[in-house]
């Protein structure tokens, strides 16, 4: 028995476990006491861990599908027909006829070497992964307001703030370690407040819990805003010295009726009087959102809305306070740092800038490529319309978590190469023509960045099964077939070298540095070697910050006769993303029935539907057939389905309405209608799949 | 030392027996002495390889080759598994396990109740009064959703013709009879008021034909329940099946009502059961 | 029992893993401290920590993840696990007694006793109480009892002083064969009762504890106190993992090549919805306040301590540590307490 230390891999807090390994096998996990972010403790699934990890069901030799059936191949053979598959799309095409999309989950050190792998050896800005659903338009608000995406503070600041704000994040199931400092910090006297349209478990424990209409942000920020203003509870000083002039906020809020955003989002003005007091007036708030503000088609704007509530009161830029979104995957913040993105390098240098676009043709050796890349939805659209023609993925499972299945499987379709790289068969690797098998992360070195931006080391526990390989290591081989040496890293420190010395904000880290602090918080460079857990103290990346005036956007698909049940999307304690992983564990995958719909038990009584009855879930885009579980978390009128299930799958469902600034898509309200199977009749998890097949066929 | 490996079982045949149910033929491979001995209400655990475990009654004993039947309900994804094999597949088996009804009675009067499925544990019981084998006479009374519902379609129309045998619907067909079992229960205690009453059926239906009885002067300590509880390994160690301090795969599945009140009161209240009263 | 004066821990150390496989708590690189194996020329000194390791000695003996059978398609075989004859050095009192009451749980588990069998235990007196611990209101500690280790070590108060060492089983003596040991000073029942003096005040009275003990087996505690803990678990399965007494574990079945197939146990949690939930959907412990009261029954219940004659809980204070929503044992007593 030994304890490899190293970061768990489910969500984007980063909690600190050890890898407790036997007979060349990880038997589980436990907690790092005194681990800065999770302090000795862990979540269900980070405690099973180890089934996730396990050998069982894992891919263990590249394949490559045959009249439509998969057989096994050599890594040479594989990898020369990637290479040549990618080189016929090029040809016919040019640089746009190929994509890569990287993955969240996989370690920075393999993101590194996706976008590296598109720009310098595909000559290609096609290089995204799945931030575009979740916290795309975080990046793209808190841009354009403070400068700068990522959460300002640290975790660790919860523990100094007098009040908690949490918007549209169910921070107990899907970050519980951040829920459970939450908790404390409310235990040691701090005021929790959660505005969310379920009563969460954290709403039900908050202080005050805002149960506001599905996609009514905006109007209730700016109903907060108003009062403030007219209260004159704005913090003055700090709007003088930081920020822009908020005139033009002022003059759009008065022409604001209070009572009507009142009735927009539901919520008393006397509840909104007393949030708006408390969140002005306390010293130190610390406010944190989740994708109950991004999955939205004015995901952008609602995070700029919430950055003009911390902005006009100043909680931003000193210890307890700050805008924090909590971001999803285990790397989805390392993923975007390393420059998966279609517009940004590393570090988020802009592929617009010559002056960059120069720098890393010079390091890499390659002329890299000046016309924009494509999101991953744009890919998808493009591969329909036969313009690319080519796609590698790298651990995401786009045909089960994108909105709108049915359009994934048709760009799929009509695709002439589809590159998997993966750990299991998933939905998306079942399409692939050739699929590779990859190494977890318990099976390699690297670094993951959590949410806070404190970039942490994993170290390799065991051995990969049979043939797998890291992603960065075979993206290297990919190179060098064709023709381009620049990849050819002894091991991951040597990725992560190369990525700090052409990054600024990663400047002063490296592994040993890493190893010595629990991780390192960018930016670290030579003016923050010990990094950053704070950002913005004594100015914003943009100079001044700006309040930018914004009015309620609905969301795009009201419930209506046909369609009456307002609809939206969540996530179980127990499950992370598509299941591939949480789903290996028997304890974990016993806890649900594997798809569900939530429904308020008086829609239910209404309805007639008994506990767990067979329901079909219609919506303008597809349709499904899965179990009722009653739960009062949701109010009436509204049905909420987790998306961890592919025997219902609720992005069939879900609308592709995009937010027009970051194209996120609507996935958290849409319209559907129900309709009761027979008492007795097991849901077909096979309804509504019939056009997924057929395009593929 | 216990053994938690599974010996070898052929499933010999399965046939349709009611809703979403299905009766198996089943041999243990070299039954041994303990297999021959086993009671009525005791139960098995069943393996199917790669797939999983779970418990099961004895609907008829093993005899000495080792061949007896079982009731199985699809419910999940190792019970579908189950459907699927064809005969002649090895599966494995472990048992038997826990305690069976008590069948200590005299020429007495006694009342099964059995709801739903719950009348497979009975089996064994009512067929050995069928057959004149024990002095104890017998009324049943069976309660089911509707008569597809209804399971061992074989065995209930041999024991009609030998035992008062009551059969109620919760959905009635015309000529049926409307409701659950209690709503019968005078009519039996009318012919001769029995001195104990055996009951299976989900825990709802059991614990309220137990009160049913006991207001009718049955004392508590000659009425026995056959607790459904989710098992795993039957050795009394993987914590599963508690029932208060007990587990219910040694101690049970078979409770004195006295003492299974005694288990729910001192350490865990009675849940908030969902209504149905058929499994 | 022998009682013998050590010059140097270490030597005996050195001792015992030239005859069998030693394991020691010793720290990560990254603040962590975990059960290592240990050489007989490993030159560290012993320097046990006064805070108990993140996981006590329960998987040692209790696997994680325990093969128990193979089927290759046609015949089931056993597989029990193979042990090389090891020793865990340094074992707190209240670990050990964990030990004994497992021992007796798992006493017809043939899995548990290959492993446990193969063991010899070599306890080790507290100086000082660990920080959260409350071993010395329950009876499980500070000091070793000697029917739960083969060997025990006892710290001096002063530093360079010489240890004690109590041979406390017939293994325990056998394993000293060959070490040159002088007989112990005359005084050492006293010092090992200043040190557990000097822990008792540490810990304190832990009044809730005792109270809430006392509630709980008075069904003082009503259900709206247990739905409220209830809310705040958030069924993690860390306070089951960790503590040291839980036993709870579930099948994992799998298919293995062509036709072959094999079942593991794994450590299971009864805080899990699923884990009493039965095939037809029923749960007998639907709520999660009936899984919190149900948890706590097990360890403080007076049936459970009838049978065991002892408590499930050994008061290490691991609970409290690992519980996100602030439940664990101290929480659980104080809310039960002062609702």
């Amino acid at each position: 028995m030994r304890v490899v230390p190293s970061i768990c891999s489910f969500c984007g807090v980063g909690c600190g476990i050890g890898l407790r390994v036997e007979d060349g096998r990880v038997i589980g996990v436990e907690p790092q006491p005194g681990h800065p972010v999770s302090q000795g403790q862990l979540c269900a699934k980070g405690w099973a861990s180890s089934f996730a990890i396990d050998a069982h069901g894992r891919l263990t030799q590249p394949l490559i599908k045959e009249h439509g059936q998969f057989r096994p191949a050599s890594w040479d053979e594989a990898l020369e027909r990637v290479a040549e598959g990618l080189r016929n799309a090029q040809d016919e095409r040019g640089p746009g006829g190929v994509g890569v999309i990287s993955c969240a989950r996989a370690s920075n050190e393999d993101n590194y070497a996706a976008q590296k792998f598109a720009r310098a050896v595909l000559g290609s800005n096609n290089i995204d992964h799945c931030a575009r659903i979740c916290h795309s338009p975080s990046v793209a608000g808190l841009s354009r307001t403070l400068g700068s995406g990522a959460m300002s503070n640290s975790i660790a600041d919860i523990d100094q703030a007098e009040l908690i704000l949490v918007v549209g994040a169910d921070v107990t199931e899907n970050h519980a370690m951040i829920g459970a400092r939450m908790l404390r910090a409310q235990a040691r006297g701090a005021t929790l407040i959660v505005i969310d349209p379920r009563r969460t478990r954290l709403a039900r424990l908050a202080d005050i819990h805002l149960q506001l209409r599905l996609g009514s942000n905006i109007a209730l920020l700016n109903a907060l805003l108003k009062i403030i203003l007219e209260r004159g509870w704005e913090n003055t000083a700090f709007l003088a010295e930081r920020c822009e002039d908020i005139a033009p906020l002022r003059a759009h809020l008065a022409e604001l009726s209070l009572a009507q955003c009142s009735e927009q989002c539901g919520i008393a003005v006397a509840e909104l009087e007393r949030v708006a007091y408390l969140f002005s007036q306390v010293k130190t708030a610390f406010t944190a959102y989740g994708m109950g503000i991004t999955q939205f088609q004015s995901g952008t704007n609602n995070v700029i809305a919430l950055s003009n509530l911390v902005l006009l009161c100043g909680q931003i830029g000193r210890p307890g306070t700050g805008i924090n979104p909590l971001r999803g995957q285990n790397n989805v913040q390392g993923a975007c740092d390393m420059g998966c993105l279609p517009n940004v390098y590393p570090g988020y240098q802009a592929v617009a800038d010559p002056a960059v676009r120069a720098r890393f043709s010079t390091a890499w050796g390659r002329a890299v490529p000046e016309a924009p890349g494509l999101t991953s939805l744009g890919m998808m659209h493009a591969a329909q319309q036969g313009e690319l023609r080519a796609l590698l993925i790298m651990g995401e499972d786009p045909l089960q978590t994108d909105p709108d299945q049915n359009q994934v499987a048709r760009a799929f379709a009509a695709l002439d190469l589809l590159v998997v790289v993966e750990l299991s068969l998933t939905a998306t690797a079942r399409q692939a023509d050739v699929l590779l098998p990859a190494a977890a992360f318990a099976e390699k070195d690297g670094t993951f960045t959590n949410c806070e931006r404190r970039v942490q080391r994993i170290r390799q526990a065991i051995a990969p099964p049979g043939l797998a390989r890291g992603d960065w290591q075979i993206l290297g081989e990919l190179a060098r077939r064709m023709d381009y040496a620049g990849m050819a890293w002894r091991d991951a420190e040597a990725v992560f070298d190369e990525m700090a010395a052409l990054t600024p904000i990663f400047s002063a880290m490296n592994y040993p540095a890493l190893d010595a602090h629990h991780g390192l918080q960018w930016p670290c460079d030579s003016a923050h070697p010990q990094g950053s857990p704070i950002l913005h103290q004594q100015g914003f990346p943009i100079g001044r910050a700006r309040l930018l005036p914004l009015s309620q956007v609905e969301v795009a698909e009201l419930p209506d006769a046909e369609y009456p049940f307002a609809f939206t999307t969540q996530r179980l304690h127990f499950h992370y993303g598509c299941g591939s992983m949480t789903r290996k564990s028997p304890l974990l995958e016993r806890e649900t029935p594997a798809g569900l719909l939530f429904i308020h038990p008086e829609d239910a009584a209404e309805l007639g539907l008994a506990q767990h009855q067979g329901v079909r879930v219609r919506s303008r885009r597809g349709v499904l057939e899965t179990r009722i579980e009653y739960h009062d978390d949701l109010p009436r009128g509204t049905l909420s389905m987790p998306y961890h299930f592919s025997e219902a799958p609720c992005n069939r469902l879900t609308n592709d309405a995009q937010d027009p600034i970051s194209k996120m898509p609507e996935l958290k309200a849409c319209a559907v209608a129900l309709e009761a199977l027979a008492p007795g009749q097991a849901p077909d998890i096979h309804m509504g799949t019939s056009e997924v097949s057929h395009a593929r066929l | 030392m216990i053994d938690s490996t599974p010996r070898r079982l052929h499933l010999l045949e399965q046939y349709e027996d009611g809703e979403d149910s299905r009766h198996f033929s089943l041999r243990i491979e070299q039954p041994a002495a303990s297999d021959l001995a086993a009671k009525a209400g005791q139960f098995f655990m069943l393996t199917l390889p790669g797939v999983g475990e779970a418990p099961f009654t004895y609907v008829s004993l093993p005899d000495a080759q080792g061949c007896f039947t079982a009731l199985v309900r699809r419910a999940g994804r190792l019970t579908q598994a189950l459907f699927d094999q064809p005969a002649g597949s090895v599966l494995g088996y472990r048992g038997p396990f826990g305690h069976g009804w008590p069948l200590f009675f005299n020429a007495q009067p006694l009342l099964v109740v059995a709801g739903g499925c719950g009348l497979a544990p009975l089996a064994g019981v009512i067929e050995q009064a069928s057959r004149q084998a024990m002095p104890a006479r017998l009324s049943v009374i069976y309660g089911a959703r509707h008569s597809g519902a209804q399971v061992l379609g074989r065995e209930r129309a041999r024991w009609q013709q030998t035992l008062p045998f009551i059969e109620t619907f919760d959905q009635a067909a015309p000529g049926q009879r409307q409701g659950t079992p209690l709503l019968h229960l005078d009519e039996v205690f009318a012919a001769g008021p029995p001195a104990a009453l055996l009951c299976c059926g989900p825990e709802p239906l059991m614990r309220a034909s137990a009160e049913a009885c006991l207001q009718r002067g049955l004392r508590a300590d000659r009425i026995w329940l056959s607790l459904e509880r989710r098992m795993h390994c039957a050795d009394g160690l993987c914590g599963h099946c508690y029932l208060g301090s007990s587990y219910v795969c040694q101690d049970g599945p078979t409770y004195r009502y006295d003492r299974y009140l005694q288990l729910l009161g001192r350490s865990s209240p009675i849940s908030q059961a969902p209504p149905a009263l058929f499994c | 029992m022998h009682a013998y004066s050590l010059d140097r821990p270490e030597r005996l150390r050195a001792h015992l893993a030239a005859q069998r496989r030693l394991y020691e708590v010793r720290p990560d690189c990254q603040g962590g401290q975990h059960w290592q194996t240990v050489s007989s020329q490993d030159r560290h000194a012993f320097e046990p920590s006064s805070e108990l390791p993140p996981f006590s000695a329960k998987s040692f003996f209790f696997g994680e993840r325990e093969l128990l059978f193979r089927f290759d398609g046609g015949q089931f075989y056993s597989a029990l696990p193979q042990v090389v004859p090891q020793v865990l050095f340094g074992l707190h009192a209240c670990d050990l007694q964990a030990v004994a009451y497992q021992d007796q749980f798992f006493a017809q588990d043939a899995h548990y006793q290959a492993r446990r069998q193969a063991t010899l235990l070599v306890g080790l007196d507290c100086l000082h109480s660990c920080n959260g611990g409350f071993c010395s209101v329950l009876g499980s500690g500070p000091a070793v009892q000697a029917q739960t280790a083969d060997l025990i070590l006892l710290p001096p108060a002063e530093a360079g002083a010489d240890w004690g060492l109590l041979a406390a089983s017939a293994a325990g003596q056998q394993a000293l064969h060959g070490l040159d040991l002088a007989s112990a000073h005359a005084d050492w029942p006293a010092q090992r009762q200043a040190n557990e003096a000097r822990v008792r005040a540490e810990q304190g009275s832990q009044e809730d504890i005792i109270e809430g003990i006392a509630r709980l087996n008075l069904q003082a505690i009503d259900d709206s106190t247990w739905e409220a803990l209830g809310l705040r678990c958030l069924g993690c399965s860390g306070c089951t993992s960790v503590c040291p007494t839980c036993s709870c574990f579930a099948p994992l079945d799998r298919a293995e090549g062509q036709g072959g197939a094999l079942r593991e146990r794994v450590w299971d949690s009864c805080l899990y919805q699923g884990f009493q939930q039965e095939a037809s959907g029923h749960n007998p412990s639907a709520t999660a306040g009936q899984r919190v009261q149900r948890f706590w029954t097990h360890k403080f219940g007076e049936d459970f301590r009838q049978r065991f004659d002892s408590y499930g809980c050994v008061g290490c204070g691991r609970c409290d540590r690992v519980c996100p929503g602030s439940i664990g044992v101290h929480g659980v007593m104080h809310k039960v307490v002062q609702p």
